[in-house]
């Protein structure tokens, strides 16, 4: 028997109702893969923001250094260990760092000193891109320096002023230097806002006296396709004897508003669907029932239940798919132009513009994002709810009772 | 300056205190170990002094070797400038009234240190920028008592506990200052509150310098880590040299 | 009659009214759930992060949000206070001198915030320090040498109880200043950052420290019955105070860092709400659009004896009206039960929630509980009631345009 031709007939029995739940399904679908893409790219964004701005995917530090920061305790053979990991595919960064002091003619602050490596770092993050006023380091200026934003306010300069620094030297003298802003840094967290005061790894070695050493390896997982926890492993076992962490476990806070976000999302799918499954039920159990005596005569005529459930499948199915490709061009179509425009919902609320969350800066500003899986899930939930709903109306059709059925009117 | 100071009070002891055996009356002691203290520090009004001083620091991360020249004037002053090694020569630290500033020659400026630099250390010693400043106010800061008299390994000796005020902003919970018969310094013991030794300042190497004997090596060790040292080395002094206030000043730290 | 109708024609097809019914229902079930838990938690959060210093409204020095310094200054601190106490909606009001210090003991010296406090302002209800308290006492004096710290500070400085402390800050005039105190207690709210550099100080003691005038702090937290209404009651407070040289913030201007995440997460929640709600009304307007459908011979009959378009109109609306009504009922009936156990008892997350995991210096409470609110409750029923309506609009307006005679020729 072909089952299609009687779905289509049975669809087409009452037009207008397959229309209009075939148009809730769409709804449905098109808000779900909008809702996805905006979360997606809320998280992407977010991610971005603290793992490819400054932190890396994964970071290795001396034991304890993370408890104690300590000049002297640092990672011997960092440039063994990068030249392994990039051999595996990895990009990985050096990083120097200290505390000290930095006055500028009007006002003097404690900073986080960071001493960069020019080739490496672009590799692993885009904080050289995430440049507000002047410009990012270079090798040739070994006096430019670039500082958070806050700092700039804080001590009152701007790009071209000078500024000296203050700290205590690797080998116990008194480090200062002069130094002029070669730039000054977008928002990026609380921390490198405040205090972060950006030079290039010779400078920082020539000033604090440390030729030798890392205090971090900043390490990116690329475009390698593979799972946080091994790329932990390889890397882990790449840098023996020092303590590799992820991104994750190095900002639990963004770790957890991240998986907070990726709950909601389920949940809120879920409930959007279970919407939707009762609208499919509904007009399924309708359609069966103003088709009753039609059914019975089918089975009179000897359609096995299984056919007939495979009919009412197929026209709740048939549905379905048609709400599908109409919601994929159309969440498709919404999605990809808030991906170029984006939503500012700093209009809508209305509160800081400039806010953060665990030290990492917020774009009020939310971009959608479009992957496979924000458009295919909502379609796929859509498939798998449809079918779960339908199946008490298609169970109902398929015990009818013939001789019952036709007398039923 | 730092160490000249608190090594300063023990030598005017010495020339001030005739020598004397036996061991005082409690109250009496006390009275004594006070009364001198304040002489001490009102000897100490109006001295002024001119050295210079090598200073040795090891640590587990560094060795250095200084030669500084630094002169002071009563409690309240002091300048210190470095000679040696090159990289930092001019590097000077100047003290006045509870302010301390840094002059650094590489870049030609001055800062004043925060309250957040205080407790960091001195030139990288053993000293901190605080020690600086709370000077061996020993009359303001501490109660003074004889604790002991007599001889300890075959050396007679006065054993000195001074115990902090309850207003005293210091941190010791106790000083414990041993000097030999004839009052030269031998050694002090810092402990806190809870009696744990924290650090030892040994005085060696007596020499006649100017007008007065004086022990020209000194030597802080921190408990915790006994390979570390700062060692102090006077190699000339002169006091009373007639050093006016405006020699103390900023201006004057840029010109050294 | 029109009345009976309705309620006909709902009744009819029972099963249709009630799965409708059943899905209003189910909005106004999770939106009560997103919007109680969300509500639980901000407040929660906000009230704690009001008792680590600010309040729910401070005023401050001008310019202090942005730079604060121990040189900026209130006048007059008590008077605002007594002006701030007696305001109605304000609980409590306390005036605190706050900077940065450097503390130090025989073993070693760190750096951190000190909040100079008057003890006989304070309560644990005010004071998160107070309330956290795990050994020793509370300061006793405004100007004794007692210090209270967070554990973990006397742990890195080696101390306990009765040990002293010197601390170090600058004053007003920019000279550095050294004090000594003795611990007199030890706190401990759960969060390192917190625990390990904050430090309770007596108030005139700072204040002579610091060479400040008698009466001059650097803020005054003050504390409202509702956070809610922050704004309103910052605008009712600087009108009431009227002083110059002063900037009176809110709590989301002062703990900037937890309002960010507030904001957010109140964006998140409203978002999937509104998708929720969108849907179901897409369910409902299906279902009444349907009915309509099916009915169409049956309004021809009507129109053709009389009824006009605008009372099929105000017929199929009143079925949706009552539609929006039931499901609305079923949902509050769905909701109480849920609404006691949850108000009262909650769900413990403390397996999904780390130790010492904060948000913005505060601690998360890992237990997830409701709290509704009278406007939330007025908020969500009529937002589902409209959307009923709402949906029911176009069917009901579909209905009017029946023509009669098409109609009939439909058997």
């Amino acid at each position: 028997m072909k089952i299609l031709p009687f779905a289509l007939r049975g669809l087409s029995r009452n037009t207008t109702r397959s229309i209009v739940t075939t148009g809730a399904m769409a709804f449905a679908g098109t808000i779900m893969i909008f809702y996805l893409s905006l979360l997606e790219g809320f998280t992407e964004t977010f991610e971005r923001n603290t793992v490819g701005m400054n932190t890396g995917n994964i970071q290795i530090h001396a034991k304890g250094y993370r408890d104690d920061p300590d000049l002297y305790n640092r990672i011997q053979n960092a440039g063994q260990i990068i030249k392994k990991l990039e051999a595996m595919g990895f990009a990985a960064s050096p990083r120097l760092y200290g505390y000290g002091l930095a006055a500028s003619g009007k006002a003097s602050s404690g900073i986080n000193l960071r001493g960069m490596n020019l080739e490496k770092e672009p590799t692993v993050t885009q904080l050289y891109k995430h440049i507000l006023k002047g410009a990012w380091l270079d090798k040739a200026d070994k006096h430019g320096v670039v500082i958070g934003g806050k700092l700039a306010r804080t001590l009152g300069v701007g790009v071209g002023d000078e500024l000296i620094i203050i700290s205590q030297a690797a080998d116990g003298s008194m480090a200062n230097d002069l130094y002029i802003a070669r730039g000054i840094l977008k928002s990026v967290g609380e921390i490198i806002d405040r205090a972060g005061f950006f030079m290039t790894d010779d400078a920082f070695r020539e000033v604090m006296v440390m030729p030798q050493g890392a205090h971090e390896i900043a390490v990116s997982t690329r475009n390698m396709r593979i799972e946080l926890k091994t790329a932990v492993k390889m890397v882990s076992q790449t840098a023996q004897g020092y303590e590799t962490l992820s991104w994750r476990k190095l900002l639990p806070v963004v770790a957890r508003l991240i998986d907070n976000a990726k709950a909601g999302t389920i949940i809120t799918l879920l409930i959007i669907y279970s919407a939707i499954g009762m609208v499919v039920l509904n007009a399924m159990l309708m359609s069966v029932f103003e088709r009753i005596r039609e059914f019975g005569v089918m089975k009179a005529i000897g359609v096995s239940p299984l056919q007939i459930i495979a009919v009412v499948f197929a026209e709740a199915l048939l549905q379905a798919s048609i709400a599908s490709v109409i919601a994929f061009t159309a969440g498709l179509a919404l999605s990809l132009h808030f991906q170029t425009y984006g939503i500012d919902l700093s209009t809508w609320t209305g509160s800081a513009v400039e806010s953060s969350i665990g030290g990492v800066a917020l774009d009020p500003v939310w971009y959608t994002h479009v992957t496979f899986d924000t458009v295919t899930m909502p379609l796929e939930f859509l498939l798998l709810i449809v079918g779960i709903a339908v199946i008490y109306p298609g169970v109902k059709a398929a015990v009818i009772q013939p001789v019952k059925a036709i007398h039923h009117q | 300056m730092a160490v000249l100071r608190r090594a300063f009070p023990w030598l005017c002891l010495a020339a001030l205190l005739p020598v004397c055996n036996g061991v005082w009356a409690d109250e009496a002691s006390k009275e004594r170990a006070g009364v001198i203290l304040r002489e001490v520090d009102d000897l100490w009004r109006g001295e002024s002094s001119h050295a210079v001083i090598s200073m040795m620091i090891k640590t587990r991360h560094y060795t250095r070797k200084m030669k500084m020249e630094g002169w002071s004037k009563g409690k309240d002053s002091s300048l210190v400038v470095i000679l040696t090694p090159l990289r930092e020569k001019g590097t000077a630290s100047l003290k006045s009234g509870s302010s301390v500033y840094s002059y650094l020659p590489r870049t030609d400026r001055t800062v004043r240190l925060t309250a957040g630099m205080m407790m960091s250390s001195w030139m990288g010693s053993h000293f901190t920028n605080d020690d600086l400043v709370k000077e061996s106010r020993l009359s303001d800061d501490y109660e003074a008592d004889i604790t002991f008299e007599g001889k300890r390994e075959g050396v007679d000796v006065i054993e000195f506990t001074l115990t902090p005020k309850p207003d005293a902003a210091v941190v010791w919970g106790e000083i414990v200052y041993l000097v030999r018969s004839d009052h030269l310094p031998l050694r002090a013991l810092y402990f806190d509150e809870d009696m744990k030794l924290i650090r030892t300042m040994t005085f060696s190497k007596p020499e006649i310098m100017d007008d007065r004997l004086f022990p020209t090596v000194l030597r802080v060790t921190p408990q915790d880590k006994p390979d570390e040292f700062t060692e102090l080395v006077y190699e000339k002094i002169k006091f009373n040299i007639g050093l006016d206030d405006a020699f103390f000043s900023i201006a004057r730290l840029k010109r050294r | 009659m029109l009345f009976t109708m309705t309620w006909r024609n709902l009744s009819r097809r029972k099963r249709r009214t009630l799965i409708s019914a059943f899905t209003v229902a189910g909005g106004v079930f999770f939106s009560v759930a997103f919007t109680a838990t969300g509500d639980y938690a901000y407040t929660n959060m906000i009230n704690t992060s009001a008792t680590m210093g600010f309040g729910h409204v401070t005023v401050e020095p001008e310019g202090y949000n942005l730079s604060p310094t121990l040189q900026k200054r209130i006048g007059g601190a008590n008077a605002i206070r007594e002006k701030a106490l007696k305001i109605e909606g304000v609980t409590d009001a306390i005036v605190r001198i706050t900077g940065q210090a450097m503390f130090a003991s025989a073993a070693k010296s760190v750096g951190g915030v000190f909040i100079a406090v008057d003890p006989s302002q304070e309560s644990p209800e005010n004071n998160i320090y107070l309330r956290s308290m795990v050994e020793g006492s509370m300061l006793d004096k405004t100007d004794g040498r007692q210090v209270v710290v967070g554990w973990k500070m006397a742990k890195k400085m080696n101390l306990r109880v009765g040990k002293k402390l010197v601390y170090t800050t600058t004053d007003i005039n920019g000279e550095i200043v050294s004090e000594v105190g003795r611990i007199s207690g030890i706190f401990k709210t759960g969060v390192d950052a917190v625990d390990g550099s904050i430090a309770l100080i007596p108030i005139d003691k700072m204040r002579s420290i610091l060479h400040y005038g008698p009466d001059e702090a650097t803020l005054v937290s003050v504390f409202i019955d509702d956070q809610r209404f922050a704004g309103q009651m910052r605008d009712v407070i600087a009108s009431s105070l009227a002083m110059k040289g002063v900037d009176i913030l809110t709590w989301s201007q002062t703990q900037a860092d937890m309002a960010g995440i507030i904001a957010i997460d109140r964006r998140m929640n409203y978002l999937s709400q509104f998708l929720v709600g969108l849907v179901i009304a897409a369910g409902i307007l299906n279902t009444m659009f349907m009915s309509v459908l099916e009915r169409k011979r049956e309004f021809g009959i009507m129109m053709a004896v009389g009824m006009t378009p605008g009372r099929l109109f105000r017929l199929v609306l009143l079925e949706s009206f009552w539609l929006g009504l039931l499901g609305v009922i079923m949902g509050a009936l769905i909701t109480i039960p849920a609404y006691i156990y949850m108000s009262n008892i909650g769900i413990d997350l403390s397996s999904l929630v780390e130790d010492g995991a904060d948000v913005g210096g505060v601690l998360i409470d890992p237990i997830m509980k409701y709290r509704l609110y009278k406007q939330s409750v007025a908020a969500i029923l009529s937002g589902v009631f409209t959307l009923t309506i709402l949906a029911g609009l176009y069917p009901a307006f579909k209905a009017g345009r029946v023509a009669p005679v098409e109609n009939l020729k439909i058997v």
